[in-house]
């Protein structure tokens, strides 16, 4: 157990590297550096971009911009942001915060609607609720995250005349007020989320069903709960932790257009702000942390499995 | 606690709003620099602006983007100020002389400005800011627009002097409000101070910088030591930055925004019905355009640019762009075009004129069809439908467009190599010729030539333009240069949309300025329950 851990902690560093390596160089690939972003279309001479360039080390090999950026890295550094001046650990970390809140309630408001509703529609499969669950889940993953949040949005406003207040708070400020901010976002992410967990759930469930412990247990005269409970439920729960797993990461996603959609200032808006001005300290540091959470869920998951599965305890 | 602001009357035609103020007239003589005078303007209160485009940074000295500009102009001043008359009027200069050779500007200074934390600023602090923008090694992006300054000398400590290496007609509207700002000497000295300029401002504006939260907002607050006693009327001013327009319609019906300038103008239109909400339009200084790459094969044929630009619907074009938001211009932005412009029935190749623009096509050798490729760029909303409105006009003259959809900093950064091929483009300048025109259509090494134009005539008129400063003669030899312009077809300059402000009708005496920059918030109130 001890010996699978190192391993898998030592091919996440060996990816985390590589990682870091692939998104260094595609940001330099793009055409146009923050130089000409600060010049404008008309604005500077040679000389003056000259300097702009040595004063962000771009006038440098990439190799060298590269070992110098990851060495800063590896002391724990993620350097200074271009364009505002402050360290990227603390520009990312708050942003970040934003992301994972917004994250974490999505995903326990798609848990909450989207389980019991798989749930009810696996075990009546066939039937009207299944098909009435169905047409929900079918409508829900036909409907873009942007064009729900912008319904909402527009209808709140229109129909009963409210609209979130957009000057963020975070929840140690003003726990209200964010709550307020994040009410929309949250579940214009957190309906989409759950009809995929919902139709994830009812596919288990059904399969469940047709296991032949399944219906032993059901021969065998056991009650209904205690078939659901300790059959049903407890086997579909490892495929379950990955899907809750894919979901995280899939929110965090989506976050960029949802944060764009109700200007949230966390990680998404972040990347994408930077990625126009071309603030590459911001974009490295904010995928290096993209990057460390996607991988840090996959090993976290992979040891819940064997917290779930005695058979993998092996 | 609020505290009316009397001022004595000031020329006529300043509109008439007398709401709720006691009018003391001739009690003290205070002036609005900016804007209108504000009559029983109210001191205190809160203003929240909303706006799509958001500052990457603050710094005036190093940031060229117009989001920046906008509002950093509230807290970092200039010698002179861009009067939206198109002329420069002193700002932290009080006067100004220039010696008979035309080389040598003696300015006086402003004696009871003050920079934001309380130190007088000094004919030092002046002298400092400029060496330090002009200098290119500094990285400003100005830089090359003070190249002609030789020397700045300190006379005393209100008195400054700038030797020019050759007469430049430009120079006070160079030393308005785009880039720099007078801040206290050496303050670039420190590292650090590049950034500190986003949490700190430095200045001697009506506004200093409260707080800075880039992706979210932007809080100034009044100066309490602003030299002008009239102006600087709101205790806070706060920017919140929305991602798109639909939210800004929302904010704006909600009453969680008091005032916006729209993104797109035609949005309007939508918050007609809004009974809390006023809508008014203000003429602009910006030029949305055509522009022509002549190291772009296709267009270096002078032909081919001709018959485009003669089958051009610019009316047409406009209201598939910005609906009727804006006016139709020749060869110089709205704003400009009382100054400077040239008469547009003087101008030649003005369209449409299609049997024309096929003879002309005909003559290229392309009577049987040309392909271009027009470059549009991502966030610039009118750009789209403009692209196709285009493509249908050119089409009867056997162009057939493709339409090409980049990134602003990808666009920008073939802009500046000269390699723009044929795109549209959403410009301004402070409103001088010299500025307008220079830099974009000077031969190299002189100017950038960014459309490989190379023009030996032209740049004669440019040259000659900037070294005469009888207002007379200067405007007619920019007037040759228009039509030098439109004979050559560079560029095509199709029309300047208007300015929509929206604002909440408790906003009071708010004039947007033509460069778009919100100089007017500093003489705006709120009025207050």
């Amino acid at each position: 157990m001890g010996g699978h851990l190192l391993r898998r902690l030592l091919a996440a560093f060996v990816t985390a590297l590589l990682s870091s390596l692939a998104v260094f160089l595609l940001v330099r690939a793009v055409p146009g550096d923050i130089v000409a972003q600060m010049l404008g279309q008309a604005g500077g001479d040679p000389a003056t971009e000259q300097a702009l360039r040595g004063f962000f080390g771009l006038d440098r090999p990439v190799w060298q911009q590269y070992l110098a950026w990851l060495g800063q890295v590896l002391q724990g550094d993620l350097g200074t942001s271009w364009t505002q001046g402050l360290p990227v650990a603390g520009i990312v970390g708050q942003a970040f915060a934003v992301t994972l809140e917004l994250g974490l309630l999505t995903l326990i408001v798609a848990t909450a609607i989207g389980v019991p509703m798989g749930l009810v529609a696996g075990i009546h499969e066939g039937r009207l609720l299944d098909n009435v669950i169905q047409g929900i889940n079918i409508l829900g993953l036909a409907a873009p995250v942007f064009w729900i949040g912008l319904m909402l949005l527009i209808g709140a406003s229109a129909l009963i005349g409210w609209s979130p207040p957009f000057m963020y708070s975070s929840p140690g400020q003003d726990l209200w007020q964010n709550l307020q901010i994040l009410l929309l976002p949250i579940l214009s992410l957190g309906l989409l989320q759950a009809v995929a967990y919902s139709q994830f759930v009812r596919q288990s469930v059904v399969s469940a069903l047709q296991q032949d412990y399944v219906r032993t247990a059901i021969a065998k005269g056991l009650p209904q709960r205690k078939v659901f409970f300790k059959h049903i439920l407890r086997n579909i729960l490892i495929p379950l932790v990955t899907f809750m797993g894919l979901i995280l990461v899939q929110i965090l996603g989506g976050v960029v257009v949802i944060e764009s959609l109700f200007a949230l200032p966390g990680l998404g808006r972040l990347l994408l702000t930077s990625i126009q001005n071309r603030d590459l300290p911001v974009v490295q540091g904010g995928l290096l942390l993209v990057v460390g959470v996607a991988l840090s869920l996959n090993i976290l998951i992979d040891m819940l499995y064997q917290y779930l599965d005695p058979r993998m305890r092996r | 606690m609020t505290r009316k602001i009397d001022r004595r009357t000031f020329g006529k035609g300043t509109a008439g709003l007398l709401l709720g103020g006691t009018f003391l007239g001739g009690a003290r003589s205070v002036r609005a620099q900016y804007a209108a005078p504000a009559e029983g303007g109210m001191r205190g209160g809160k203003l929240t602006v909303g706006s799509i485009v958001e500052p990457p940074a603050l710094d005036p000295f190093h940031q060229g983007a117009d989001a920046r500009i906008q509002v950093t102009v509230l807290m970092y001043q200039g010698l002179m100020f861009e009067d939206a008359s198109g002329t420069a009027k002193p700002l932290l200069a009080e006067s100004h002389e220039l010696s008979e050779d035309g080389l040598t500007y003696t300015f006086r200074l402003r004696r009871n400005a003050v920079f934001h934390g309380g130190r007088p600023m000094t004919a030092a602090d002046v002298k400092y800011s400029y060496d330090y923008v002009r200098n290119p090694e500094n990285g400003s992006p100005g830089a090359g627009d003070y190249a002609t300054i030789e020397e700045i000398t300190v006379l005393d400590d209100h008195t400054v002097q700038m030797r020019l290496s050759e007469p430049n007609a430009a120079l006070l509207m160079t030393l308005t409000n785009k880039y720099g700002g007078v801040v206290p000497e050496g303050y670039f000295d420190d590292q650090a101070a590049r950034a500190r300029m986003n949490q700190q401002s430095v200045g001697t504006g009506p506004y200093m910088l409260a707080q800075f939260q880039p992706n979210s907002f932007l809080t100034l607050k009044r100066n309490p030591d602003y030299w002008n006693e009239s102006s600087g009327l709101l205790d806070e001013i706060t920017f919140v930055y929305l991602p798109n327009a639909a939210s800004m319609l929302v904010a704006l019906r909600s009453g969680r925004v008091d005032m916006a300038v729209l993104s797109r103008p035609q949005d309007a239109a939508q918050l007609e019905d809004a009974a809390n909400l006023e809508i008014r339009r203000f003429p602009s200084f910006n030029q949305k355009s055509i522009d022509l790459d002549l190291a772009y094969e296709p267009l270096a044929p002078l032909e081919v640019r001709q018959a485009i630009a003669l089958a051009v619907d610019k009316t047409k074009l406009m209201q598939a762009a910005i609906g009727g938001f804006g006016t139709v211009i020749g060869t110089m932005p709205a704003g400009m075009q009382e100054g400077w412009g040239a008469p547009v029935d003087e101008l030649p190749n003005q369209g449409p004129d299609l049997a024309r623009a096929k003879e002309l096509m005909a003559k290229a050798g392309h009577g049987g069809g040309l392909e271009l490729t027009l470059t549009t760029i991502i966030g610039y909303d009118w750009m789209d439908p403009a692209a196709v409105t285009l493509a249908e006009q050119l089409k009867p003259i056997g162009i057939d467009l493709q339409i090409n959809k980049v990134d602003l900093g990808v666009w920008i950064n073939n802009f500046r190599s000269r390699k723009m091929g044929f795109t549209f483009n959403d410009w301004g300048s402070q409103p001088d010729p010299s500025l307008l025109f220079y830099r974009h259509f000077h031969k190299q090494p002189e100017g950038a030539d960014f459309r490989n134009w190379n023009d030996g005539p032209g740049s004669e008129l440019l040259d000659k333009g900037r070294q005469e400063s009888d207002p007379a003669k200067r405007r007619a030899i920019y007037v040759d240069f228009q039509k030098r312009l439109a004979e050559q077809v560079p560029t095509i300059m199709m029309f300047s949309s208007d300015h929509v402000v929206v604002s909440s009708r408790k906003v009071k005496n708010y004039r947007h300025h033509p460069t778009g920059w919100y100089f007017g918030l500093a003489d705006a109130w709120v009025e207050q329950a």
